[in-house]
């Protein structure tokens, strides 16, 4: 089998644009590619703005409002979703490619109980008696850990913990044993003591059911633990792509560095405290060139043109007119 | 659920005290020989001194709590005082003329609110586009229109002009057969009671002089009702769970229908609840202009000619009507939205 194989999910040159209330096209994802394997987790990273969250909803074409796809494919087995009929891809969603969100007290329907909402995508992907997908939707929530399941099934979402929420938002994003996960900042509302066991559950779900996780956060602290591979994005474009050896060990864009050098260190003096300097560009008016240039520290002019995808090793990439610690290519000249 | 609604109707019975006491209390402004007119059944009896002779018969100098005690007992019992304009007791008065309004209420509201909500959905699912803007120009419209003037337009073409909508309540020989001993009355409100009877004949009489009222009533208040589904559908596809309900592959008639219109209903519930209760009490002007009997019209003459009997009692009736209404729109709330079961 070769390594092409192993790919459930590519995706080539995804362009999204946004309307503005003056009609302008503004492009939040521009020309984001990557790949992901069967039964790997695969991180989004980025900070809030970067189009992160916008590149998992296309996915499934689930942008809503003024979100439009102008440019790439999808490829899910061989078929590109962007052009299926939207028939089809709604027998994909939730039946092979599942969602969790950032929020459980918004994404879960406060006038519906937890059962009528997990039975409901079984009984829309599945042959299954009401009774039948009662059962299955009893053992789901058992399966991620929350108490007196056939009792919860009755419950409205607001009697449930914001931790118990997520976990029968998994529960019911699971319910049809999708093969992708997309978890979108599946633990960014929970406290840090709920965090770890949500993230333990994932994990245990995964080798249990052999999906494969589209994890999109901003917390460095949960890629290190979860990731097997890393894309870094900002604005709107893919700016670094490796396994997590090669993101946290040999870090090549200056962003990317940035980010690490931002997580707090125990053995760090008190009262230093790095960031990049400045904020994300708003998508309207990103930088020509290299988009990070106006924040980066190894800025030259020659940045203001447009970097290119440099293969530095492996399955290593990086966009970036100077990457750092890679000597061999030497063109530091100035 | 059932908790719920018995501690809403243990509140009841403190809530209806309140309107009275509040009644009670205007009342008493007036002075004590304003108040006697309560008790006068004709201009016969003022001869003399007379009227000093009734206000100490029915102690209306007495302090106010004995005062209010004995009139309460009187209401409590069904008295609430002669009505000079209807030439009766004022609650036989009242009994007689409200299933009238009720009937008209019941058939305006029914068209106001599910043309309402079902425009009003369908403006938010076309958010922005022609049919969206058509809709809310009607609805514009028709919120602006006083129904004094959308009734006399109705009354041009569908009576003047076509000659289908008669005015009034009743056409005479309907009356008489309603008026007869045959006829009997289950509801009071006739288009129920000439099927029950079996007089269809009566029963198109009756709906042909509703249809114009209806019609109007319809017009004027649709409008609200679609401004508020259409904003909050809006809202409500706005939001996250409608994002998870399509994660989840479902067909988007079930994401509108079922997670969007449940949610959407919530404040729906409230003001068609508020629209059924101003139907009960303020179609004064419909009933006027198509010159129908009913409590609105009953009690502008009355307050009109200082039937101060009249007015308390009718004060009274709307005020439980108010309360049964607002206990009817919390139950709904309840039984739409199940986090207000909870508190």
């Amino acid at each position: 089998m070769s390594v092409m194989d192993n790919y459930i999910l590519q995706v080539h040159g995804l362009q999204v644009t946004f309307t503005d209330i003056e009609r302008n096209e503004i492009h939040v994802v521009d020309g984001v590619s990557f790949s992901i394997k069967q039964g790997e987790t695969l991180a989004l990273v980025g900070e809030s703005g970067c189009g992160k969250s916008v590149t998992s909803l296309a996915l499934l074409r689930l942008l809503d409002g003024n979100g439009r796809i102008r440019g790439g494919n999808v490829l899910w087995q061989g078929r590109d979703i962007l052009s299926l009929p939207l028939r089809e891809v709604r027998s994909l969603r939730g039946r092979e490619i599942a969602m969790v969100f950032q929020e459980p007290s918004s994404a879960l329907n406060p006038v519906y109980t937890i059962g009528d909402q997990i039975t409901e995508s079984m009984l829309r992907h599945q042959k299954v008696s009401p009774a039948q997908a009662k059962k299955q939707a009893e053992e789901m929530l058992r399966l991620v850990g929350i108490p007196e399941p056939r009792k919860r099934l009755e419950e409205y979402p607001h009697a449930l913990s914001g931790g118990m929420k997520q976990r029968a938002m998994i529960a019911m994003a699971l319910s049809c044993r999708p093969r992708l996960l997309i978890a979108d900042e599946p633990t960014t509302s929970l406290d840090v003591t709920i965090q770890a066991q949500i993230l333990e559950l994932i994990k245990e779900l995964q080798k249990r059911f052999h999906m494969a996780i589209l994890l999109i956060t901003h917390d460095l602290g949960i890629v290190a633990n979860m990731a097997d591979r890393i894309l870094i994005m900002y604005a709107g474009k893919v700016v670094e792509e490796g396994n997590k050896q090669d993101i946290f060990r040999r870090a090549a864009h200056p962003y990317t560095r940035g980010l690490l050098n931002s997580i707090p260190r125990m053995d760090q003096a008190k009262g230093t405290f790095a960031s990049i300097p400045g904020t994300v560009p708003d998508p309207a008016h990103f930088p020509e060139g290299c988009r990070f240039h106006n924040r980066c520290g190894e800025f030259t002019e020659t940045c203001l043109s447009e970097p290119g995808k440099i293969h530095l090793e492996n399955e290593h990439f990086v966009l970036c007119h100077y990457p750092l610690g890679q000597k061999t290519l030497g063109c530091r000249a100035k | 659920m059932f908790f719920y609604i018995a501690r809403r109707l243990l509140f009841l019975p403190l809530t209806l005290f309140g309107i009275s006491l509040i009644i009670f209390f205007m009342f008493m402004r007036l002075s004590p020989e304003q108040r006697v007119a309560l008790y006068i059944t004709s201009p016969e009896r003022l001869r003399g001194d007379n009227v000093e002779r009734l206000i100490d018969l029915h102690g209306l100098r007495d302090p106010w709590h004995i005062q209010y005690g004995r009139w309460m007992g009187n209401v409590v019992r069904g008295n609430l005082g002669w009505s000079n304009v209807g030439k009766e007791p004022v609650y036989s008065a009242i009994m007689r003329r409200f299933p009238y309004t009720l009937e008209l209420a019941l058939y305006s509201a029914l068209p106001i609110i599910w043309l309402g909500t079902w425009l009003g959905t369908l403006s938010a699912l076309y958010h922005n586009r022609p049919l969206d803007h058509t809709l809310r120009i009607s609805a514009v419209v028709g919120w602006s229109f006083p129904d004094f003037v959308f009734g006399f337009f109705v009354l041009m073409i569908f009576y003047s002009i076509l000659g289908w909508f008669p005015p009034g309540t009743l056409g005479a020989e309907a009356d008489a057969v309603v008026k007869s001993s045959q006829f009997r009355s289950f509801t009071g409100m006739v288009t129920i009671d000439s099927l029950l009877n079996g007089r269809l004949d009566v029963f198109i009489d009756t709906a042909r002089r509703l249809a114009g009222p209806v019609l109007t009533l319809t017009y004027v208040g649709f409008a609200y009702i679609l401004r508020i589904a259409r904003s909050s559908m809006l809202e409500v596809l706005g939001r996250e769970y409608i994002r998870t309900a399509r994660s989840k592959g479902l067909e988007e008639k079930v994401v509108i229908n079922k997670h969007a219109r449940r949610n959407a209903m919530i404040p729906v519930a409230t003001v068609s609840g508020q629209t059924i209760i101003a139907l009960l009490g303020g179609t004064v002007i419909v009933e006027t202009i198509f010159n129908r009997v009913g409590i609105g019209s009953f009690m502008a003459t009355a307050a009109q000619q200082l039937d101060f009997a009249s007015v308390i009692g009718g004060s009274l009736f709307f005020g439980v009507i108010l309360v049964l209404g607002n206990l009817l729109v919390d139950v709904s709330y309840a039984l739409i939205d199940p986090r207000v079961r909870l508190d």
